[in-house]
């Protein structure tokens, strides 16, 4: 094995590139091994908070969850030995860390308003499997970020279509309880959350969509305020996507899903041209479209009064209640917090899985809430890294939209639970209990993964030193 | 495409920004604003987490602690000696507290800032994390003594000593009384019930009578006018006489003020020395006094004396003694004598006494001498305060001599007390009886001030019943047993 990958057969070690193609492997594998030593210390925390001994169960589920973890760098070392090798391990502690905390809610799950099972951290742990087995898969199937740009239309179709199903679907099988908002598909006790994938796939499609148009999207129309606008005949996508967007919005009560979506969109548009007056008209739109909204429907102008007046009135014990619970968790573990178990992040409504990061809060405190938000930032700035070396546009395109679009989801939900914007109801990657959004954050990790692989790759040896035709093997 | 890519980065680094400094100022800044929430569970329940603080009076005895408990929360408060001590500490119930454990609340949960450091030794060295004690200045052998003597006599009414020197309150006691501890239930339903049932008791056994319920004064107050007397005229003293008329004609009425007896006081001959006009309780010397001096000059005197203030703390809140300036002469005379719109709190009547036993310094009441951490540091002590100065040395020796005089002479209003009868120990003090009700039906209110010893006064009482009658009756024996009490508290001191 090891032969493969620390020596990658296209490569001459011998060559003039030589010092630059290390696949840093190494590195990866012992990062990943600080990562599960933090999640050992997180399970062993809440154990002896809890019960004043480690959990009984530790050894199980580290195991298990080091055996994913391996055979995730194994799949890594095979097929995209020049990977980030960062990405891996930041996205394997974050996943830790919440199958610790699932394990640490569970421990306490009959306090829970939506209740938790103690068999909830085996069964997140099955979620993971499932996430690292997205994840090979990717990695396997898609040897080269371009390879999607095939289908860009039937990846469109199969986003909007995903999108499309819940809000078609009766209530009783797509409305997550509690929330209003149908945002799920409900087969006996298995629920899916198309939107997770919708995504992903809409992301490829944009940067398919906007790879083939962008020249023609650049094109300047009017000066308006020194700004100038596109062209009145290029707007058709925007404006399309921006009523998808607040149909969501209107349709399925997901706040926090319309505005990643119209913020990928934008972004993506932005990247592919340059041009700021994309980003501005697609903010203005925006924000017009979801103030239009909490005019017109109640349930979306709800949102912004317990935005604003969260302890007005009945707010705090009413339609704020759960908000304001986070908000007091958080406050309570102050800036060291409880220590995993110590607290009481039981009483916050939803805390497993959209307000998982108000338990954080609360049990690590400010200095954990930091770090975890680090982790995420440098996901996003290694992805965004590849972005910008790696050299095809679309796979440029590609990595810079998912990169923006995990830091716009973890900035719509933690400042939505922090009250730096609305609370909308979306998950907070890795952290959240369920099994689709842990999915596809991993597959969009695999993507990241496979565009930072594409990038650093060292360039093809030429078979002929000299000579104006050049001869090269494909990858 | 680069360049976007970096302002997207930028874009990026500006959101992980504003989410970091959010978070700081959440959990750094707001943190205890959130945790002072009303409806914060999470603080609600923090409060029986950690063992409360004790509440122990000056001599050791604890009044109010926090024991082990098997139900829902780890420490159940209890209170020895409920009723009797239930005016000083209040309660702690589930949702709300009074009394010291109000107003020491955060000292004895343990979560002030002055305990931050403590407690994260504490959690750095793995300590259970507990309150802080608090000493009250109570003397337990003078709150007995009154609580006692309050029970014994079973009329509604309040009893305050002070020591004069330096403000110190040591008794605080009120009856009828309630026992909190049937309110530190952790049993909600049971906790309303209980209090539903204290609020509903016509005879209010949750009101704090020795510094919360205001009743006239009555003849008490000629100390005050005799301070104003004796300050606006320097030239005067004791045996200065004064015009002291069988019967006083008010001014513009056709009401005639006379005295209790209706005799003459003094030799019946119209005049009489201030002390024997004093000794005797001459209402029409006093009232003639008072229209001569005028409502500003025993208002202001009233001041002095700590009347008309709402802000006093000790550190409980104290409702305020009032004086009211009267629109007419013949009122003044009323309110001269500690009628009219004169209204005190046993806390003002033993300032009253205090004022004179401190030469005319008064020091500011205090209830809580010292708060000590758990690990026996000390957080906090007072230290003695003066509140004004209403009289000068002399004039205070001058009313000194009067209010020994009430007790020791042998037609003074409190003879029955003087130094033959207690021992060879030497009372100084006023009574009071003030008429009370619609045109004066109701019971007569009785009051009483007095210091003890007189040649080195160390407790200054002040002592009101609802309805008891004379002062000299229902009162001075109360007083006077709180003085004896702990007065002999002090010997047993003094001879270890």
């Amino acid at each position: 094995m090891s032969s493969i990958t620390a020596r990658s057969p296209a490569v001459d070690p011998t060559g003039p590139l030589a010092p630059a193609v290390r696949g840093r492997r190494r590195t990866e594998l012992l990062m990943l091994v600080f990562a599960l030593g933090l999640v050992a210390f997180a399970f062993a925390n809440v154990g002896y908070s809890l019960k004043g001994r480690l959990p009984s169960p530790m050894a199980e589920y580290l195991g298990v969850f080091a055996g994913l973890v391996l055979v995730a760098h194994l799949a890594v070392r095979r097929f995209a030995p020049f990977a980030d090798p960062l990405l891996l391990p930041l996205a394997a502690l974050l996943n830790g860390l919440g199958v610790a905390m699932t394990y640490r809610l569970a421990a306490q799950g009959n306090l829970l308003s939506v209740r938790m099972s103690p068999s909830a951290t085996g069964i997140q742990l099955v979620y993971t499997a499932v996430g690292i087995g997205c994840l090979v898969a990717v990695l396997i199937v898609i040897r080269e970020p371009r390879m999607l740009q095939r289908y860009t239309y039937t990846l469109g179709a199969i986003g909007l279509a995903l999108i499309a199903v819940p809000a078609l679907l009766p209530a009783s099988i797509s409305e997550v309880p509690g929330t209003g908002a149908k945002v799920q598909i409900r087969l006996s006790s298995f629920t899916v959350q198309p939107e997770e994938f919708a995504k992903l796939a809409l992301a490829v499609s944009f940067a398919g969509y906007l790879v083939a148009k962008r020249d023609v999207l650049a094109l300047a129309g009017r000066r308006v305020l020194g700004i100038d606008l596109p062209r009145a005949r290029d707007l058709g996508p925007i404006v399309a996507i921006w009523v998808a967007s607040l149909l969501l919005l209107v349709f399925e009560s997901d706040v926090g899903t319309s505005a990643l979506f119209m913020g990928l969109f934008v972004a993506m548009l932005y990247i592919a041209t340059s041009r700021t007056s994309w980003l501005l008209l697609g903010f203005v739109m925006f924000v017009a479209g979801a103030f239009a909204a909490s005019k017109a429907f109640s349930h979306v102008g709800e949102r912004f009064d317990i935005w604003l007046h969260p302890f007005a009135g009945q707010n705090p014990s009413h339609n704020a209640y759960q908000l304001v619970q986070g908000l007091y968790g958080m406050a309570s573990g102050g800036l060291l917090g409880k220590g995993l178990g110590g607290g009481q992040p039981y009483i916050t409504p939803l805390v497993q899985s959209d307000l998982v990061f108000t338990a954080f809060g609360e049990e690590l405190g400010l200095a954990g809430l930091m770090a975890i938000l680090l982790v995420y930032g440098l996901i996003v700035q290694r992805g965004l890294r590849s972005a910008m070396s790696v050299k095809d546009p679309f796979s440029k395109l590609l990595a810079g939209g998912l990169s923006f679009m995990l830091a716009l989801q973890v900035f719509v939900i933690v400042g939505g639970v922090s009250r730096l914007i609305p609370l909308t109801g979306i998950t907070t990657p890795f952290l959240s209990q369920g099994g689709s959004s842990l999915a596809a954050s991993w597959i969009l990790i695999a993507l990241l993964v496979r565009a930072s692989d594409t990038a650093r790759r060292p360039p093809p040896r030429p078979i002929q030193e000299e000579g104006v035709t050049q001869v090269v093997t494909l990858p | 495409m680069n360049r976007a890519l970096r302002r997207i980065s930028i874009a990026v680094l500006v959101m992980f920004v504003l989410l970091l400094v959010n978070i700081n100022y959440l959990q750094g800044f707001q943190a205890a604003s959130l945790a002072a929430k009303p409806n914060n569970a999470r603080a609600f329940e923090a409060q029986f987490a950690h063992q409360r603080g004790s509440i122990v009076t000056s001599d050791g005895v604890t009044i109010a602690e926090s024991k082990p408990s098997s139900d829902v929360y780890k420490y159940l408060r209890s209170y020895t000696h409920g009723p009797e001590y239930a005016p000083v500490t209040g309660y702690d119930t589930l949702y709300s507290q009074t009394g010291v454990e109000a107003a020491e609340n955060s000292l004895l949960a343990g979560n002030s800032s002055a305990l931050t450091v403590r407690n994260v030794i504490d959690l750095l060295t793995g300590k259970q994390r507990k309150g802080a004690d608090v000493t009250v200045t109570i003397s337990s052998a003078a709150q007995n003594a009154a609580y006692s003597a309050l029970a014994a006599g079973g009329k509604p009414g309040g009893v305050v000593a002070l020591d004069p020197r330096t403000g110190a309150i040591l008794a605080l006691a009120s009856y009828p009384s309630y026992d909190p501890n049937v309110l530190a239930t952790h049993n909600g339903d049971q906790l309303i019930a209980a209090d539903e049932a204290l609020l509903r008791d016509p005879a209010q056994p949750l009101l704090n009578r020795a510094i919360v319920e205001t009743s006239p004064p009555g003849s008490t107050f000629k100390i005050v006018t005799s301070a104003a007397y004796l300050t606006q005229n320097p030239s005067a003293n004791t045996q200065t006489s004064v015009d002291s008329p069988a019967q006083l004609m008010l001014p513009q009425t056709t009401h005639v003020l006379t005295n209790n007896d209706g005799e003459a006081c003094g030799n019946g001959g119209g005049q009489a020395p201030l002390i024997t006009a004093f000794a005797q309780s001459c209402d029409t010397t006093f009232g003639k006094l008072g229209m001569d001096l005028g409502g500003q000059v025993l208002n202001a005197m009233a001041a002095k004396f700590g009347m008309n203030n709402p802000g006093l703390t000790i550190p409980l809140g104290v409702a305020k003694s009032n004086y009211v300036i009267p629109p007419s002469q013949a009122l003044t005379a009323f309110s001269a004598i500690g009628q009219y719109n004169d209204t005190v709190t046993p806390l003002q009547e033993a300032m009253f006494a205090a004022a004179i036993a401190n030469n005319g310094t008064l020091m500011k009441p205090f209830l809580v001498q010292q708060v000590t951490a758990s690990d026996l540091s000390t957080v906090q002590t007072t230290s003695p305060q003066v509140l004004s100065q209403p009289v000068s040395p002399s004039a205070a020796q001058a009313i000194g001599q009067m209010m020994l005089a009430v007790v020791q002479q042998p037609d003074g209003t409190a003879a029955q007390f003087n130094a033959q009868a207690e021992g060879g120990l030497q009372i100084a003090g006023k009574t009071g009886t003030a008429q009370n009700g619609i045109n004066n039906t109701g019971l007569d209110d009785a009051a009483f001030t007095a210091f003890a010893p007189y040649g080195n006064p160390s407790i200054a009482v002040g002592v009101i019943i609802r309805g008891g009658g004379y002062g000299a009756v229902a009162a001075a024996p109360i007083a006077v047993q709180v003085i004896k009490a702990y007065l002999a508290y002090l010997a047993h001191q003094g001879k270890q």
